[in-house]
């Protein structure tokens, strides 16, 4: 649950964006995030999810409306991107790579190498820290992806679709373990997926994107309190909500197509 | 067991040619003058392995001098045009003018501007060095993954943080590929510019060597000096090798071995 | 209709077997035409080769060209070479070639420097700064001014037949042929070049040689004679009588040089003794002397070019297609008449 009472983390006013090719690709999109908040877009291919997460982390900004995040600020660096491909630096180890984000901020290595080596515990590849990236496998990858970007004890992690080019089973045992992480700091999540049963078992929010151009055109709360049971997935107000949100896609595909 | 036999093969292509030059030479009799059978070749090799071996030396400096600075000028120019769009576009041009120059006319107009014939070399074979590693350094630099780049700017990276973090070891593979072409060319650009503009007296190389032989009319020891040549040639290309293999091979494609042992 | 065609083939035959009566020979020099090639042509030009039965080819060298490796090759059937030490090196390297006439008594082998700059004395050379010396002359009497004369490699700048580094550059010497360069340089450069004969310092080799393969001489001596004989009266016919045939030929295979530079040349070289002076003037041109080539040849020794046994001298040349007053007639007749002509 959430207190309405604190300022929103992350705030979108109408946003809107418009490529330099003339496209529109967002139409007045409004969101708020509040803090420790775990919140997921839903929607099709091409429905401008990616923009959204681009604008709250400063990547990309808006043609018109406003966008309100801690990495438009000028505060010490609180955002956390997790991209859909692994995206670390193949020349480098595990270690250096998680080390990164701290490096960028001045930090010699003797001065963190216990906070790195943390970082890895908690994801598991304590054990790998000096393998490269062409050593371990997509999964052990995203992991190591995850502790880079959770190293800097960032407010809001922005995650990409970043389990999508996994198996199912290894998706799973990383969607529990993601809840595990997000529970133990309290970080604020903004969720990028196409999946609805990966949608409905992680978020507290889900806002549903109709594409072409972007607008969320549903938006639906799950009131399942934390933490989650492998079991969720299998109960009836699970499916329910995975019906809910099944319905709310096939209308915001349909729009889409009669929008031709 | 694999890797001996690796070495072995070549070697002993080598061997069997060598075998058959040298029969071939002495069941056509054919004279010394015109080919000289390997084993006159070696025997005008020890003879003149004093004066060789210095000129060797000298063909090695200038080939390694100008390759130094051909890295280092492409690196640095390299590092500057991906800093600065602007500058790539108003001075590349020069550097294609500098890859399409021949060298055989240009050798003895440079050694007419500059005094020193040592320096007029170096240019020479800079000037046929430099091109591969500054395009290929360009390249690399420009390939950085997108993802990362975005990476670094939510991290607000200085310029300095992501050309040396990100864009170095990005261009790295695409530098040394070009380091390997460079050698092998700024051997032949020393070589070229000292047998068209000539050298004197304890600063020459080589070239110097075979064309002095080829004017005595001492075709072994013309053929000793080749010899010499083209070994130093193979030694580049292995050195290179192995040192691309040493830096990549924990992470780039080009270098990865995959379960058989072979390179993909 | 028939019969033209009959009698041109017949024509045809008569002319072939004609043809076939000279004997094709190939001549190889060392560079582009010039007045220090003028017999050579003259002998093709007036048609005396073709008097001694030989169909002459004149195949050219130049800056980047070395002709030496086609005459054991059998590519060509006679070479010129500029000097001796060309000769003691196929004999040293066993190549079965040799010497059978020397055209120029004296090779006009020369250091040339800017006039008023200290070099008029020829001791003074050895200290320029600034050397030019080209690939060939660097691995050949280079070598001897150095032990000889003192000369110093630090001072060697390779010169690429450009004459720019040269008068730009006061200080500078660099290396010519006396009968012609000079006069370039006074072209180009507007000065007259002070002029140091090599020969006038101990360079006593012969030049412009004719060689021949050994096994050439061996079985086929009346072809060398031929060609020997045939050449000494092309030269004596260009010094002394009328060149302007084998001028336009040199024209003709080499564009650059002009007929004002020809004829400067040929000035020079009989004012300098080049061709027709010491033996020849008593022998015939192409005169030679075993006993000069010794001579030489024990000088290059002492400069350190060679060690004493690594050349046979009775393999370096032959003298038995010379000396034989070839041509002394002709230039006797052609002298009077040039001095009854100008009476």
């Amino acid at each position: 649950m959430h207190h309405a009472t604190a300022k929103p983390l992350v705030e979108l006013r109408e946003a809107s964006k418009r490529f330099k090719s003339g496209t529109l690709a967002l139409r007045d999109i409004s969101l708020s995030i509040d803090a420790g908040e775990f919140v997921t877009l839903l929607g099709p291919s091409g429905c401008g999810k990616s923009t959204v997460l681009r604008m709250v982390a400063g990547l990309d900004s808006p043609s018109a409306g406003s966008v309100h995040a801690p990495a438009l600020t000028t505060d010490k660096v609180s955002t956390a991107f997790v991209f859909q491909e692994a995206t670390l630096m193949p020349w480098a180890s595990v270690f250096d790579n998680v080390y990164l984000p701290l490096r960028l901020q001045g930090f010699a290595q003797r001065e963190v190498k216990s906070r790195v080596f943390a970082a890895l515990k908690s994801v598991g590849l304590e054990e790998f820290a000096s393998s490269f990236p062409s050593q371990l496998s997509g999964g052990m990858r995203m992991r190591a992806s995850i502790a880079r970007a959770l190293i800097n004890d960032p407010k809001i992690l922005l995650m990409d679709e970043p389990f999508a080019a996994l198996d199912d089973f290894t998706r799973q045992k990383l969607n529990d373990d993601l809840l595990r992480w997000h529970q133990e700091r309290a970080v604020a999540t903004l969720f990028v997926t196409h999946n609805i049963a990966e949608a409905v078992f992680l978020s507290q929010r889900v806002l549903v994107m109709q594409a072409r151009p972007g607008k969320i055109m549903h938006a639906l709360r799950i009131d399942e309190p934390y933490p989650r049971e492998p079991s969720f997935r299998t109960s009836m107000t699970f499916l329910n909500y995975c019906r809910e949100l099944s319905v709310a896609l096939e209308r915001a595909m349909l729009t889409e197509t009669s929008a031709r | 067991m694999k890797r001996l036999t690796d070495v072995m093969l070549p070697i002993a292509t080598l061997v069997i040619f060598a075998m058959l030059w040298e029969f071939g030479v002495r069941w056509a009799d054919i004279p010394s003058y015109t080919l000289p059978a390997p084993s006159v070749i070696l025997h005008s090799l020890i003879a003149n392995w004093p004066s060789l071996a210095a000129s060797w030396w000298f063909t090695l400096q200038i080939t390694f001098g100008a390759l130094l600075l051909a890295c280092s000028g492409g690196i640095l120019i390299a590092s500057v045009f991906s800093l600065s769009p602007a500058l790539e576009r108003a001075f590349f041009p020069i550097a294609v003018v500098l890859q399409v120059t021949p060298i055989v006319a240009v050798a003895p107009l440079i050694l007419i501007y500059v005094d020193s014939t040592t320096a007029a070399l170096l240019i020479c074979a800079w000037i046929v060095a430099f091109f591969p590693i500054l395009s290929n350094t360009v390249t690399g630099l420009r390939m950085t993954d997108r993802n990362l780049m975005d990476l670094f700017r939510l991290y607000r990276a200085s310029p300095w943080q992501r050309l040396r973090l990100l864009r170095a070891p990005s261009a790295l593979p695409y530098f040394l590929a070009g380091l390997k072409i460079s050698g092998g060319l700024s051997l032949i650009g020393a070589v070229t510019a000292e047998m068209v503009a000539g050298a004197a007296g304890r600063e020459t190389g080589l070239a110097s060597r075979i064309l002095e032989a080829s004017f005595r009319t001492e075709t072994p020891k013309m053929f000793a000096a080749l010899a010499l040549l083209v070994l130093t040639g193979v030694l580049i290309f292995m050195l290179f090798t192995a040192l691309s293999r040493v830096l990549l091979a924990h992470w780039h494609d080009a270098e990865q071995l995959t379960d058989t042992g072979r390179t993909l | 209709m028939v019969w033209r065609l009959i009698q041109s083939l017949m024509l045809m035959a008569t002319l072939a077997g004609i043809s076939h009566a000279q004997q094709a020979v190939t001549f190889a020099t060392n560079w582009k035409a010039q007045a220090a090639q003028g017999g050579f042509y003259q002998a093709v030009a007036d048609g005396t080769y073709k008097k001694y039965g030989l169909e002459v080819t004149i195949r050219q060298g130049g800056p980047q060209v070395n002709n030496r490796p086609l005459l054991p090759a059998r590519r060509i059937d006679f070479l010129m070479t500029g000097n001796l030490l060309h000769s003691f090196d196929n004999v040293k390297n066993g190549i079965p070639v040799t010497v059978v006439a020397a055209m120029f008594q004296k090779d006009p082998q020369a250091l040339m420097a800017h006039p008023n700059q200290g070099y008029e004395n020829f001791s003074a050379l050895k200290n320029a700064p600034i050397a030019l010396i080209a690939k060939d002359g660097q691995f050949s009497w280079w070598q001897w001014l150095k032990v000889a004369h003192g000369f110093k490699d630090e001072a060697l700048r390779p010169y690429n037949y450009n004459l720019g580094p040269f008068l730009s550059q006061p200080k500078s010497i660099q290396q010519g042929y006396s009968v012609a360069e000079p006069i370039y340089i006074e072209e180009q450069g507007k000065f007259k070049p002070v002029v140091h004969l090599l020969a006038d310092h101990g360079f006593s080799t012969y030049s412009t040689l004719i060689e021949a393969r050994t096994e050439t001489v061996k079985n086929n001596p009346d072809l060398v004679q031929r060609f020997v004989d045939a050449s000494i009266i092309g030269w004596v016919n260009f010094m002394y009588g009328d060149r302007t045939a084998a001028n336009a030929r040199m024209l003709k295979d080499n564009p650059e040089i002009t007929v004002a530079e020809i004829e400067a040349s040929v000035e020079l070289m009989k004012q300098q003794g080049i061709v027709d002076s010491g033996d020849a003037s008593v022998d015939g041109i192409g005169a030679m002397k075993p006993a000069r080539i010794a001579d030489f040849y024990a000088q290059m020794v002492k400069a350190g070019l060679y060690q004493a046994k690594d050349v046979d001298l009775s393999k370096v040349a032959t003298t038995q297609f010379v000396n034989k007053q070839v041509g002394v007639e002709l230039k006797k007749t052609l002298t009077n008449v040039q001095a009854m002509s100008k009476n």
